[in-house]
């Protein structure tokens, strides 16, 4: 019943495969060695199936998707057969290569925004692609452009085809970057990434419009990601790539039922999910995947593996098939498999956060009260002229005590980072009030007091890697903070030494640069900076998005741990609830610049009240496939509308799903009146701002 | 004038954090991998031999002659290259060995303080436009395209005719009206530094705007201030020959290798060493720069396209 | 469209009107007309220089914003550009020098242009080719050589085909031949003088245009929008010659106004070496003569021409990038 079978054994099912790899094998020159990004991978596709390949960065999966595309640059080197319709890519030049791509095969890149050509318009960039390969007219290809857009979802196709690529949100050009790859109607469509660089409400609505491409052509689907719900949602077998092979390949219910490989099982131990109410401990894999350079032998998973033996340091273990559990790369598969081995070995749940029970304990370190900020949007090159203003933030309230995390949950666009900003810039917003531990910082004059106040308020970015100077080594990122308050030499030096220790990172690390350290360590250099100052108030950005999963739960924890031990508050801004739900008390979520339902974390995920909330909870794929696929969900229709003007009445009307159910009188009232904070009867905090639920 | 040509593009590259650079970095010292890398390229390690050798010569070569740049040998005018006058003489009798000996150090004298002090104007004005933004940057700007949309060489020759006739002062000239499209080069760079998460956090962090400027973005702009500084050095050595070619640089009785070209180029055919020996002398230093900062930028800057293929996607 | 470039040509002659107001005032401080009279004889009193330079607008008595509002006034209202310390009318000089060097100035960008750009994209696509290799060389070469040098050199170059090779309408010297009568025979011999100066000129400028060139196309040769482009069938060449050149000679267009600036230096020392009487070589005698209405006018007409370059450049930036059109 798997539909991917062992390379070599023919299909089960007795259908051909529309494409078969074979040993596949990519190596880079670098300047360190060779990089081997791939190494010996093979699969088969049926036609009309999904086969999602799942890894983290740098496991060599868009290596392999490059490979069957015959897309590599050419100073790769590439060994293996790609066997598409029983024809062998591998070895091809570069014209009989173009005569298959974009007409037996598709694919859809990562980021729809570079994706497409800036001076073409779409309606043009189509009918070449199929112009490329069929013998059409410049009219009939039009035509055909057109139908395309409109099968992808594109509003107005005909007007909409003459427009060029930046007249395009990031959700409308990848529909146009799918257009393009079914345009030939190929056998087999390869899809990189194809929404990690979108919004969860557009996510959703991009795998719907790929299932249907995939249904249109009947072609068989490589998804590649690195986003587990993805694949428990879309794919019907799923391998899980590790430094560059595949350690598991099965199919996705005897996957996710009993993960034979422990790296797979550490990987679903450590996701953040939304759904169901247990809150259960994430535990995450310590270590980092190994350098693709000079691998030693053995498993390269042992040196994080809680269950490796001494063989599996010796030889690296091939995939080979486990009753009723598809193909594993791991000697101690069988004691997994039947059940008398826990691949989390014994070191168990750790230190799991306290939870929620300390809301509401300490002082008021952060008051916001109907903040508000808006940008100029101007138009011309030589004299700017003020055609319009963006709503950014528009009243928004919200307090935060200390020992408290409070989660600011929003798409891109939404207000939440221009909240956090400022917040930050401890100065006098544009409307309303921001009192920082008890202090209205618009009554601040001197700069003195505004460097005192600095102290207090610290913030943490999403990229580790842009947050930190690379030119300066780690001690001297870090000194710079207590340089910055006057501190001296001796006190500078013992401080960096508490504060390693205090993130969990060695006294060694001091003296090397950002470049050199791996990404869960530079975060932690990232929480040890802003720490420095001991502020009362941590600002995390995004903290958790430029992590890969396995790393993402160590980072989790510490931040627990740090909340506890030293009684900070927290304003944490993230797309992704899941992962707010393991590190906020209470959770407000934006749109438009407005908040529209606050409560504490448990409150919200077991019982949204407003439609937003809850479309954006059903979005977020669960990495199960029973519960994603039964799972009733809210698809949002179109997209977030441009906040320069803002509808006059509840901002979220046009893509509401009740609003389309409501009576007549509720129509009215959510068009013309905006809605206030209504608080949930019998549940404090929790409120929400809707005329309709 | 011609430096921005080649370095517009370097922009984006310049601060990356490439894959290779990544897996060397625990190994090897950056400086190490750098110098690794630089030795590779067999026309730089020629360019800074060639470099080096011309130095030494404007240093030393006055050393195997007994002739003085300024002592006129009545004896002998105009004479092709002998044993007694290695490269010939002039029309007034000079000995060309000599001359050019002394003309290679004054242009290089030139060309190497007015690249330095180039960049280091550059830098900060084009990085402080970059990072204060606003009304600051609007109104560097506008001075900048100003500059260079009016000819620049037009006020040089209008100052120096004035101001000129001492090197040191053509120094202050060629810097005052040279800055601008490094400058340009270094802002567009540097507005993109100026978004950088570190600088957001440095300013969160309560830290001074110029020493954000010169420990966050300038150090940052590395690579392209080191290329630049050889480049600079090029063209540098081209508007000096062109301005002291037109009678404009360096005054007589000085010597630079622009005015031993003006001087060479009216007896071009009747006596040819006069103009093939100074013309020479550029051309190696012009080209070995070339080279050398062809060979840093690859070396600093494996990501730049010019660069050998890398363990790049 | 007209719009766009009328716009813009509002905003450069606001440019050319300031710089050649800075230039006056730059001028009237570095050149001292009365050090023209220094070395007669008999010797002048400085009254008496005072009351020769008068007539001209150039007495250091008069103020110099009384000086400037007087030229200012005249050439805004006559479009009379003043007289040289002697008193030649500054008009006359350059009606026709001005008509020479714009022509070679523009020739020579628009060559290097299009030479520079087909070589970078004949080149680039073969990337490390003996093609690439070969014209890289080539053009790294020609970078460093100074105008003089490389001016000379083709001045060398066209004696030795005029003697060896027998041809003889390779002129190296002046802007046209004396006794030329007629229409055509003018127009033939004008272009036949042309030949030499454009070419060293051309020479000097197309080698910007290569280099930038060939490194921006082979960054965009690495765009998302290229491998895309693969994706749909075409062959690497093709994609590149269809989607990456076209958004690569967006940065070359907008360069090409501020590349005018260095081709009228070029100019400068191509007039000298060739004899011609174009504005260049009037710039140099009008400095070493102290005549700041000159200076000042020639000043203007580089301006102009940048400012004719840069207006260019837009409308071409306008056909390449709809994302300007669109705006």
């Amino acid at each position: 019943m798997t539909l991917t079978t062992l390379a070599g054994s023919p299909a089960a099912t007795g259908a051909t495969p529309v494409l078969s790899v074979r040993d596949l094998r990519v190596t880079f020159p670098s300047e360190a060695g060779p990089v081997e990004a791939v190494r010996g991978v093979g699969f088969d596709l049926l036609p009309g199936r999904t086969l999602g390949i799942v890894g983290e960065s740098g496991s060599g999966k868009s290596a392999t998707a490059m490979a069957v595309m015959g897309l590599l640059p050419p100073s790769a080197e590439l060994r293996g057969q790609v066997l598409l319709g029983g024809r062998d890519l591998i070895g091809l030049g570069d014209k009989e290569l173009s005569a298959v791509r974009g007409d037996s095969i598709g694919m859809v890149f990562q980021d729809p925004l570079s994706a497409l050509t800036p001076i073409f318009s779409v309606g043009r960039l189509l009918s070449d692609a199929l112009r490329v390969h069929q013998d059409l007219t410049k009219r009939a290809a039009w035509e055909q452009a057109v139908e395309l857009l409109d099968l992808v979802g594109i509003p107005d196709p005909r007007g909409r085809a003459k427009s060029f690529p930046h007249e395009f949100s990031g959700g409308m050009r990848q529909r146009v970057v799918i257009a393009m790859a079914i345009a030939n109607k190929p056998s087999v469509l390869v899809a990189d990434e194809p929404t990690t660089a979108l919004d969860v409400t557009v996510q959703a609505q991009i795998l719907d419009v790929l299932r249907l491409a995939q249904k249109e052509t009947g072609a068989g689907l490589v998804l590649i990601t690195h986003d587990l719900g993805v694949v428990a949602g879309h794919a019907d077998d799923i391998a899980v790539m590790y430094a560059g092979r595949f350690v598991e390949r099965a199919g996705v219910d005897e996957l996710f039922r009993r993960p034979a490989m422990p790296y797979t099982a550490r990987l679903l131990a450590a996701v953040p999910t939304v759904d169901s109410g247990v809150h259960r401990p994430l535990v995450p894999i310590g270590g980092e995947p190994p350098a693709l350079v000079d691998l030693p032998g053995g498993c390269p998973f042992a040196s994080r593996c809680a269950v490796a033996r001494d063989e599996c340091r010796a030889d690296e273990p091939e995939l080979r098939e486990i009753t009723g559990h598809g193909h594993v790369a791991c000697l101690r598969a069988d004691e997994i498999a039947d059940g008398t081995l826990d691949p989390a070995g014994e070191t168990g749940p750790g230190d799991r956060p306290s939870g929620s029970g300390s809301t509401g304990t300490g002082d008021v370190v952060l008051r916001v009260e109907d903040l508000v900020k808006t940008f100029p949007v101007t138009k011309g090159a030589l004299l700017k002229r003020r055609v319009g203003t963006l709503h950014a933030v528009n009243r928004v309230s919200f307090e935060l005590r200390a020992g408290e995390t409070l989660g600011l949950v929003g798409e891109s666009g939404s207000g939440k980072t221009t909240t956090l900003l400022e917040v930050l810039r401890l100065k006098q917003p544009e409307g309303g009030r921001i009192e920082v531990a008890g202090t209205d910082v618009a009554t601040v004059g001197s700069a003195a007091r505004v460097r005192e106040l600095r102290r207090d308020v610290q913030i943490v970015m999403q990229d580790p890697l842009g947050a930190l100077n690379p030119r300066l080594p780690v001690f001297q990122l870090l000194a710079e903070p207590l340089r910055a308050i006057g501190r001296d030499r001796e006190s500078i030096r013992s401080r960096i030494h508490e504060l390693l220790t205090l993130v969990g990172l060695d006294a060694s690390v001091s003296g090397r640069f950002p470049a050199a350290l791996s990404g869960g360590q530079r975060q932690r250099v990232g929480i040890a900076r802003a720490l420095a100052t001991e502020p009362k108030l941590l600002a995390l950005d995004e903290p958790l998005s430029a992590l890969d999963v396995s790393v993402q739960a160590g980072v989790i924890n510490l931040l627990d741990r740090l909340k506890r031990e030293l009684g900070l508050a927290y304003l944490v801004v993230a797309h992704d609830l899941a992962v707010v739900r393991y590190i906020s008390d209470r959770i407000a979520v934006m749109y438009l610049g407005h908040i529209v339902e606050t409560g504490d974390t448990e409150t919200i995920f077991a019982d949204p009240k407003h439609p937003y909330t809850r479309a954006l909870l059903s979005a977020i794929p669960v990495p199960d496939p029973r519960r994603e696929r039964a799972r009733e969900r809210v698809v949002l229709r179109g997209e977030q509308p441009s906040a320069t003007r803002p509808p006059a009445g509840c901002v979220f009307v046009d893509r509401c799903p009740l609003y389309r159910l409501a009576d007549e009188e509720v129509r009215r009232r959510c068009r013309t009146e905006r809605p206030e904070p209504t608080a949930v009867a019998g549940r404090a905090g929790h409120q929400y701002a809707c005329h309709a639920v | 004038m011609a430096a921005h040509m080649t370095n517009d593009t370097a922009s984006g590259a310049t601060p990356a954090d490439p894959p290779a650079r990544q897996a060397d970095a625990p190994h090897l010292g950056l400086g190490r991998l750098y110098l690794r890398r630089f030795l590779r390229n067999r026309l730089a390690v020629v360019g800074v031999v060639i470099f080096v050798l011309l130095v030494l010569f404007s240093l030393f070569g006055g050393v195997f002659t007994s002739h003085a740049y300024s002592d006129a040998d009545f004896a002998a005018l105009t004479q092709p290259p002998s044993a007694t006058h290695w490269f010939g003489t002039n029309q007034g009798g000079n000995d060309v060995y000599a001359s050019a000996v002394h003309g290679l150090q004054r242009s290089l004298a030139i060309a190497v303080s007015v690249s330095a002090l180039t960049i280091v104007v550059a830098a900060v004005i084009g990085a402080s436009a970059a990072y204060f933004g606003g009304r600051v940057e609007k109104v560097t700007l506008a001075v900048i395209h100003f500059l260079l949309v009016v000819p620049s060489f037009l006020i040089l020759a209008l100052v120096s005719h004035r101001l000129a006739g001492d090197w040191r002062v053509l120094i202050v000239v060629l810097t005052v009206f040279g800055w601008m499209s490094t400058a340009r080069v270094i802002w567009s760079v540097s507005t993109s530094l100026r978004e950088r998460d570190y600088v957001t956090a440095a300013e969160f962090m309560g830290i001074s705007a110029p020493r954000i400027i010169l420990r966050h973005i300038i150090p940052n702009l590395g690579s392209l201030l080191i290329v630049n500084l050889t480049l600079g050095v090029v063209a540098t050595v081209l508007s000096e020959t062109a301005l002291s070619f037109l009678g404009f640089g360096v005054q007589t009785p000085d010597v630079s290798l622009g005015t031993m070209l003006a001087d060479g180029a009216s007896t071009v055919t009747s006596a040819p060493w006069l103009f093939a020996f100074p013309a020479g002398l550029v051309v190696l230093l012009t080209m070995s720069m070339t080279f050398v900062g062809d060979g840093l930028r690859d070396a600093l800057d494996p990501t730049s396209v010019t660069g050998a293929a890398g363990g790049r996607r | 469209m007209v719009r766009h470039v009328i716009r813009k040509a509002a905003g450069w002659l606001l440019m050319i009107a300031v710089a050649t107001n800075a230039t006056y005032f730059l001028a009237s401080w570095f050149l001292d007309p009365r050090s023209n009279f220094k070395e007669l004889r008999p010797v002048r009193s400085e009254a008496q220089i005072d009351r020769a330079l008068a007539p001209y607008n150039l007495s250091p008595q008069e103020p110099l914003v009384h000086r400037w509002w007087d030229w200012f006034t005249s050439v805004v209202l006559h479009f009379d550009w003043g007289r040289s310390p002697t008193g030649v009318s500054v008009n006359g000089e350059i009606g026709y020098r001005a008509l020479i060097s714009g022509e070679l100035v523009i020739i020579a960008t628009v060559l290097s242009a299009v030479i520079g750009v087909t070589l970078a994209v004949f080149t680039a696509s073969r990337q490390y080719g003996w093609a690439d290799r070969i014209s890289q060389a080539v053009s790294i070469a020609v970078f460093n050589i100074p105008t003089s040098v490389a001016a000379l050199a083709v001045v060398f170059v066209a004696i030795w085909l005029n003697q060896n090779a027998g041809l003889h309408f390779l002129y190296v010297a002046g802007e046209n031949s004396p006794g030329v009568e007629g229409l055509f025979p003018t127009i033939g011999d004008r272009l036949l003088h042309l030949i030499l100066p454009t070419l060293s000129l051309t020479l000097m400028g197309y080698v910007g245009y290569h280099l930038t060139q060939r490194s921006l196309l082979l960054d965009t040769i690495n765009a998302d929008f290229v491998r895309t482009a693969q994706a749909t069938g075409l062959t690497r060449s093709r994609a590149i010659r269809r989607h990456a050149l076209r958004a690569a000679l967006i940065p070359t267009a907008t360069s090409v106004a501020f590349s005018i600036p260095a081709m009228f230096t070029g100019a400068v020392i191509t007039e000298t070496i060739f004899g011609w009487n174009g504005m260049g070589r009037y710039f140099i005698q009008t400095i070493a003569k102290n005549d700041v209405h000159g200076t000042v006018a020639t000043a203007a007409f580089a301006a102009t021409l940048t400012a004719i370059g840069a207006i260019l450049a837009d409308v071409a930036t306008v056909f390449l990038d709809p994302r300007v059109r669109v705006n």
